[in-house]
C-alpha cells in the first residue's frame, strides 16, 4: 500500500474527540499498535485499512479518511479483535460506533442502504422477515437479483414465507427508534452540518474547521478525565 | 423448568427446520418455553444507532415475567447479553425505560438454548435421554456471537459446551480449529463474494477432519453453511456434500425422535446418509 505522508491540515480533533467521548472511546487513545485486532480478522485483506490503521487514525482525528473507510463496513461483527485486544478497546464496537457518524455525514454504500431497509422495517413491523428485506433491498440494489435462484429455492424449502411478520401492536417501536433520531440530529445541529452536501460533506468543512479551533482546549481535558465520560451513549451528543 | 422464550425473527423464515426441532425436543426434555407476547426484533447486526439497539433488546429484557430469557439466536443473544450490560449503566437505562411502557429493572438473564442445555438441564441428564448414540464425528462448530463479545458460560477463544453436548450424544467432537470464526453469513447479501470465501475456509477445514457433519447453534451460520454451500462448491470448484445440523437436530436424532419431526428435510445438503449412518428412525413414539 502506498504510504503517505500525514498532512496536519487533514487532523480533525475534534472528531477525535467525538469518537473519544462515545462508549467505545476511553481506551482508544491506549492503543500500542500491536496488530493484534488486524491478525484475529478474518477479512481484513478485504479492507483499506486494517483495524490497526483504523484505531490509529481515529488517534490523529482523520475524519475524512477514518469516515470514508471500507473498513468499518466489510467488519463482521465477529468480535474476535474485541475479545483479544490487550488494551481493551474494543474495535467492533468502534466501527459500530463510526457507522452512524459516517451515515450523518452522507455516507451511502450498499451495506448502509441494507441497514436503512433493515431499520425500516423492523420499526414499521416490529419483525424482520427475509422477503420483505430482500424484495425492498431489491429495490436499492438491484445486483442482488443474481440472488433469485438462491430466494427461489429457500421459497421451495418453506423458508421465505412470503406473508410479512408483524409483531401484533407495534406502537411503542415509534418511540425507540426516535432515541435514534434525537441523537443524530442533535449531532448535526452541533456541527452546523449540512445534509445537502451529501457525499462531500464527509471531512473538512469550514464549520469543522472552526469547531477544531474551539475545540483545543476541551481535548486535553477529555482525553484525561475519558472514563466518566464513556457513560454516556451518544457519539456526539455532548460536545 | 421455564424460561421465557425470545424466538427471534429467523424461526418464523429461514431457520423453521429449527424451530420444529427446538419445540419437539424440548417438549420431551420437559424444559417449558413460554413465548412472549409481541416480542420483537434485537435488531440484529443492522440497527446502526447504539440506543435504539440497546432499547429494542431492553424492550425484551424487560418482558421477561422474572424468568430467564432463552433464545435459539447467536444474534438475538449476543444484542441481548450486550444490551443487559450496557443497562447496568442507569443513565442509559432511564433514557431507554422512557421509551418503554414496560420498564426494564435490570435484572434479567438471558440464555442462549445451548447454555440451558447445557447448564441448566444437565448433560448428565441428557445422557439419561439418549436413546440411540451417535456413532458419527462431528465438528462443533459456534460461530461469533454465541461467545463474543460476552457470554455467561463459554470461553470465547476455545469453547467447549458444545464439545460436551456432541459427546454426551455418544458422538465424536473432532477437533476444529476454526470453531469460532466468522462464516460470513452476517455479509451474505451485501457482499457474497466475501462471505463465500470465509465459508470455503471452514468447510475445506472441516473436510480435513473427516467428519459426518457440521453442528451450528445459529440461523445465520446455518443459512450460510446450508443455503449457500452449494454455492461455495461452485465458485471454487470443490466437492464438500457436508451435511450441516442445529444442536437440537443432533440431540432429537440421539434422542431417536423422528427426523421427520427434526426438519431435517428442509435442509439443502441432505441428511440421508447422516440418518442411513445413524442407523434410521422412531424409536420414541
Amino acid at each position: 500500500m502506498l504510504k503517505e505522508t500525514i498532512i496536519p491540515e487533514s487532523r480533525d480533533p475534534a472528531f477525535r474527540d467525538m469518537v473519544l467521548k462515545t462508549p467505545v472511546g476511553e481506551k482508544i487513545p491506549t492503543c500500542m499498535q500491536c496488530g493484534i485486532c488486524a491478525g484475529s480478522c478474518p477479512v481484513s485483506h478485504e479492507m483499506d485499512h486494517t483495524p490497526r490503521q483504523l484505531v490509529r487514525m481515529v488517534q490523529l482525528g482523520l475524519k475524512k479518511e477514518v469516515l470514508s473507510s471500507n473498513t468499518i463496513w466489510i467488519c463482521t461483527s465477529c468480535f474476535s479483535c474485541s475479545v483479544r485486544c490487550p488494551r481493551g478497546i474494543h474495535p467492533t464496537e468502534l466501527m459500530e460506533t463510526l457507522k452512524p457518524m459516517a451515515i450523518a455525514q452522507g455516507l451511502e454504500n450498499k451495506e448502509s442502504k441494507f441497514d436503512t431497509v433493515f431499520s425500516g422495517v423492523v420499526r414499521k413491523n416490529g419483525r424482520a422477515s427475509e422477503f420483505l428485506l430482500i424484495s425492498k433491498y431489491g429495490f436499492m440494489e438491484p445486483g442482488i437479483i443474481k440472488q433469485l435462484p438462491f430466494g427461489i429455492s429457500l421459497f421451495q424449502k418453506g423458508k421465505l414465507p412470503l406473508s410479512s411478520y408483524k409483531m401484533e401492536d407495534t406502537k411503542e417501536l415509534d418511540a425507540i427508534f426516535k432515541l435514534g433520531e434525537n441523537s443524530v440530529e442533535k449531532e448535526k445541529e452541533i456541527k452546523g452540518d449540512n445534509k445537502a452536501e451529501g457525499k462531500d460533506a464527509i471531512g473538512e468543512s469550514k464549520d469543522t474547521r472552526e469547531e477544531t479551533k474551539n475545540m483545543g482546549e476541551e481535548t486535553k481535558a477529555t482525553m484525561e478525565k475519558a472514563p466518566q465520560e464513556t457513560e454516556n451513549s451518544d457519539g456526539g451528543k455532548k460536545i | 423448568m421455564k424460561y421465557s422464550y425470545y424466538p427471534g425473527c429467523a424461526q418464523h423464515g429461514t431457520a423453521v427446520d429449527y424451530r420444529i426441532s427446538v419445540e419437539n425436543v424440548f417438549r420431551i426434555l420437559g424444559i417449558e418455553l413460554e413465548e412472549i407476547k409481541n416480542w420483537n426484533c434485537c435488531g440484529a447486526l443492522h440497527v446502526p444507532d447504539r440506543t435504539v439497539r440497546v432499547a429494542l433488546s431492553a424492550r425484551t429484557l424487560a418482558s421477561a415475567k422474572g424468568l430467564d430469557i432463552a433464545t435459539p439466536c447467536n444474534l438475538c443473544y449476543s444484542n441481548l447479553m450486550r444490551a443487559s450490560t450496557a443497562l447496568a449503566d442507569s443513565a442509559l437505562r432511564t433514557k431507554v425505560n422512557d421509551a418503554l411502557t414496560e420498564k426494564y429493572n435490570g435484572n434479567t438473564r438471558p440464555k442462549h438454548l445451548l447454555e440451558v442445555i447445557v447448564k441448566d438441564f444437565g448433560l448428565p441428564k441428557l445422557a439419561e435421554n439418549v436413546r440411540k448414540p451417535l456413532k458419527i464425528k462431528a465438528v462443533p462448530y459456534y460461530g461469533c456471537l454465541l461467545t463474543r463479545p460476552e457470554n455467561n458460560f463459554d470461553s470465547p477463544e476455545n469453547p467447549k459446551s458444545l464439545d460436551s453436548l456432541i459427546s454426551t450424544l455418544g458422538a465424536e467432537p473432532v477437533t476444529y480449529y476454526y470453531k469460532t470464526k466468522c462464516c460470513g453469513g452476517p455479509a451474505l447479501l451485501t457482499n457474497e463474494d466475501m462471505a463465500l470465501g470465509l465459508a470455503k475456509d471452514l468447510f475445506v477445514m472441516a473436510k480435513e477432519t473427516g467428519a459426518d457433519c457440521m453442528v451450528v447453534t445459529c440461523p445465520m451460520c446455518h443459512l450460510m453453511l446450508d443455503g449457500k454451500q452449494k454455492a461455495v462448491e461452485s465458485k471454487y470448484n470443490i466437492k464438500i456434500d457436508l451435511p450441516v445440523i442445529y444442536f437440537t437436530q443432533l440431540m432429537g436424532l440421539a434422542m431417536g425422535v423422528d427426523p421427520k419431526e427434526l426438519g431435517l428435510s428442509k435442509h439443502f445438503v441432505p441428511a440421508d446418509t447422516l440418518i442411513a449412518k445413524i442407523g434410521g428412525n422412531n424409536d420414541r413414539k
